[in-house]
């Protein structure tokens, strides 16, 4: 599902941003936020240390995704922006993720990014209800994405969940189908 | 209503010798409205709940009175990433309800689980939005409101709300009246 839109940075740069799939081709520049520990901080994952690991990551999780968009600027990847499934009596509800190269980061970029998603994601999944975004709350710059695109914070859910070791508090963020869009 | 001695009130594992009493709670619509549980409808499914689900769970209680089942207690922690936490639950029967069994049961549950599972931080109850009796019985055991989820989850057909709230290790001791 491909969308298009310009975005204005505060610094007056246009950028053409749009979303595509994210194939074994686009490897290099994969590598170029999957190396940085700035990046992955809050991801759970540590950063890739190789092309190879890269590529498996892309044939192994990318390519059968239920939802996995790479973030692109005139067709390049600098990012990527993921909505995960569930089933049974979850099915109404799916999980946000979103990363991009911290060279990008500041200027609106991702907010567009989760506003682009939230314009199509309950119409190509009828049976979606709720977007939910867990974040570390820690991560003030992820609140900020995701109350500027219109989430709702519900909460901080204490103690919720290990990441790299440690028992984190997260803040539980949604967006209904029903809420007004920004 | 007579007033129930609340020192009555203990917590064990379920046996088979339960079955009836089980039966008298499993069995009614109204403890089980809020429970993911399906009613149930014959001694023989009973049978088969304590010896598949009760007595196999990583911890369930029966809430006894004078050492007869009247309800349970269920806390099931997650695994992976998810193993700081375990999802509580809870359930009595209905001619017990209103003497504050529920919520004694809860307070006496919480630290034990803790000491048994001492690499859990944190429980947590979905309660749902309507379910009034239940969010007073957490929020009198000492479990904090953390908000409310929108559209969570479906709880028998229909799409719910839910409050989450938790009780987190750190959060001991439960002061006693």
């Amino acid at each position: 599902m491909e969308g298009t839109s310009p975005v204005e940075s505060s610094k007056d740069e246009y950028f053409n941003l749009s979303f595509r799939q994210l194939d074994v081709s686009d490897i290099d520049d994969f590598m170029v936020w999957a190396t940085d520990e700035k990046v992955t901080r809050f991801c759970t994952w540590e950063p890739y240390t190789n092309k190879e690991d890269g590529l498996n990551f892309i044939k192994n999780t990318v390519l059968p995704h239920p939802w996995f968009r790479a973030i692109c600027i005139d067709n390049r990847p600098i990012g990527a922006i993921t909505v995960t499934s569930n089933s049974g009596n979850n099915r109404c509800r799916g999980e946000l993720g979103y990363v991009l190269a911290s060279k990008y980061w500041g200027k609106g970029i991702v907010t567009r990014a989760v506003k682009m998603v939230a314009d199509t994601i309950f119409e190509e999944w009828p049976h979606l209800e709720r977007l939910e975004a867990l974040v570390d709350v820690e991560n003030v710059g992820s609140q900020k994405v995701l109350e500027k695109a219109g989430f709702q914070k519900e909460g901080v859910l204490r103690k919720y969940f290990i990441h790299k070791g440690k028992c984190r508090d997260r803040v539980m963020f949604s967006l209904l189908s029903t809420d007004p869009r920004i | 209503m007579d007033k129930i001695d609340l020192s009555r009130i203990t917590l064990r594992p379920f046996k088979l010798e339960d079955a009836d009493d089980f039966l008298l709670f499993a069995g009614d619509d109204q403890v089980t409205r809020y429970l993911r549980w399906k009613t149930l409808t014959s001694k023989e499914e009973a049978l088969e709940h304590i010896k598949d689900v009760c007595i196999n769970h990583p911890w369930r209680r029966s809430i006894c009175i004078d050492d007869r089942s009247i309800g349970f207690v269920s806390i099931f922690p997650f695994s992976g990433d998810d193993r700081c936490r375990a999802n509580f639950g809870f359930g009595v029967a209905v001619k017990y309800w209103g003497h504050g069994i529920a919520t004694k049961a809860v307070k006496m549950a919480v630290p034990r689980f803790f000491v048994d599972f001492p690499d859990v931080a944190r429980l947590e109850a979905f309660v749902d939005v309507d379910n009034k009796a239940s969010k007073k019985v957490v929020e009198k055991a000492g479990f904090q409101k953390e908000g409310m989820l929108r559209k969570y989850a479906y709880h028998k057909g229909k799409l719910t709300d839910f409050v989450v709230y938790s009780f987190l290790s750190s959060d001991l001791p439960i002061v006693e009246p």
